[in-house]
């Protein structure tokens, strides 16, 4: 699954089959690489949903159990979802401090939300080389030189 | 990996943590006393209207120096101006004390003055050193008036007005930074084998 092609999903209540919000965003823990809630907007609710209140994330609508799961930011998830905290089209640097290029996208895994590498100009970075996201720029592990 | 570097570029980048922070700019560059060496940086923060910070970062505390930003691993890399200033020079960066000397060789020829210093930049946490120093040349090389490298010797005499260099230095003047490296290296063996 990628940002670009799920930034848009539904977000659909599975009790009422009523479309509950729309995803507006993604707060990824560069720590775990894991993206651990989505921004939603039209929600009266709130603003945020975090990753272990989704029922499912599929290519077309993520779906919940009630509009209930969605609330204001708790503050772990408020401490990650700034600004500086975006991740696409913010450029990426190696741990040496070359710039590498700007982030076009990020797979990750729709079940368990684990990022899965993050895309360089459109090459994929594995997720494991990702060290911090940050207002500068994101930061990406140098390749060990032979 | 090294990399050989103009400190003139290394002002004014970011110094980012690998989370990914800019948390401040380099100001100006800290060298040791006998001019050798990098020992560390002042700081400015970063935007327009900052001014310069109380906080200093030591050389030890620099996990990479790259072309865009200098690395470190957290905002505790940052220290108190006293871990700098025992044993070190004023920055040459803007007071000026290497900056405009004149170069001589220890034969007294004058070979022009400085405008920028080459630091070579070595992989994990060695030290930084000043390779070289990049002068405007004089009469006494080919091409009078252009900027050309000069390679430095392991410890050089610099007195503020005055840089003694080898008069053998003068053979291994280069144009650029490619091929730069070569040439310190073998200036050096030659310095060490030589003895003259």
């Amino acid at each position: 699954m990628l940002f670009s092609k799920s930034r848009k999903h539904k977000v659909v209540s599975t009790g009422t089959a009523e479309t509950v919000a729309r995803v507006k965003g993604f707060v990824v823990d560069p720590a775990t690489r894991h993206v651990v809630a989505l921004m939603v907007r039209k929600s009266k609710q709130g603003d945020t949903l975090p990753w272990t209140r989704i029922s499912g994330f599929g290519p077309d609508a993520v779906t919940v159990a009630d509009e209930a799961a969605i609330g204001p930011a708790d503050e772990p998830i408020a401490a990650l979802s700034g600004k500086s905290n975006t991740m696409l089209k913010k450029q990426a640097i190696s741990s040496f401090g070359d710039h590498i290029g700007t982030v076009t996208d990020v797979a990750f895994d729709g079940d368990t939300g684990a990022i899965q590498s993050v895309l360089v100009d459109g090459e994929p970075v594995p997720a494991d080389r990702l060290l911090g996201v940050g207002s500068y720029a994101v930061v990406l592990e140098a390749e060990p030189t032979p | 990996m090294s990399r050989l570097m103009r400190t003139s570029e290394i002002t004014q980048r970011p110094v980012v943590t690998l989370a990914g922070d800019d948390i401040a700019q380099i100001k100006d560059i800290v060298y040791a006393a006998d001019g050798g060496s990098v020992r560390g940086f002042t700081l400015a923060g970063r935007g327009l209207f900052s001014g310069p910070l109380s906080t200093v970062l030591p050389w030890s505390k620099v996990a990479a120096l790259g072309s865009d930003a200098v690395m470190i691993r957290d905002e505790h890399a940052l220290t108190d101006p006293a871990a700098l200033e025992a044993g070190s020079a004023r920055s040459i960066g803007k007071g000026g004390n290497i900056l405009g000397s004149q170069v001589l060789t220890d034969t007294g020829t004058d070979l022009g003055r400085v405008v920028d210093a080459i630091v070579e930049v070595a992989g994990g946490h060695d030290q930084c050193d000043v390779v070289g120093y990049e002068i405007e040349s004089s009469e006494a090389l080919e091409n009078a008036g252009t900027k050309v490298l000069i390679p430095l010797p392991d410890t050089v005499a610099a007195s503020g007005e005055h840089l003694i260099v080898p008069a053998s230095a003068r053979n291994f003047v280069r144009k650029d930074l490619a091929g730069f490296g070569a040439a310190v290296a073998e200036f050096r063996k030659q310095l060490e084998g030589g003895g003259s």
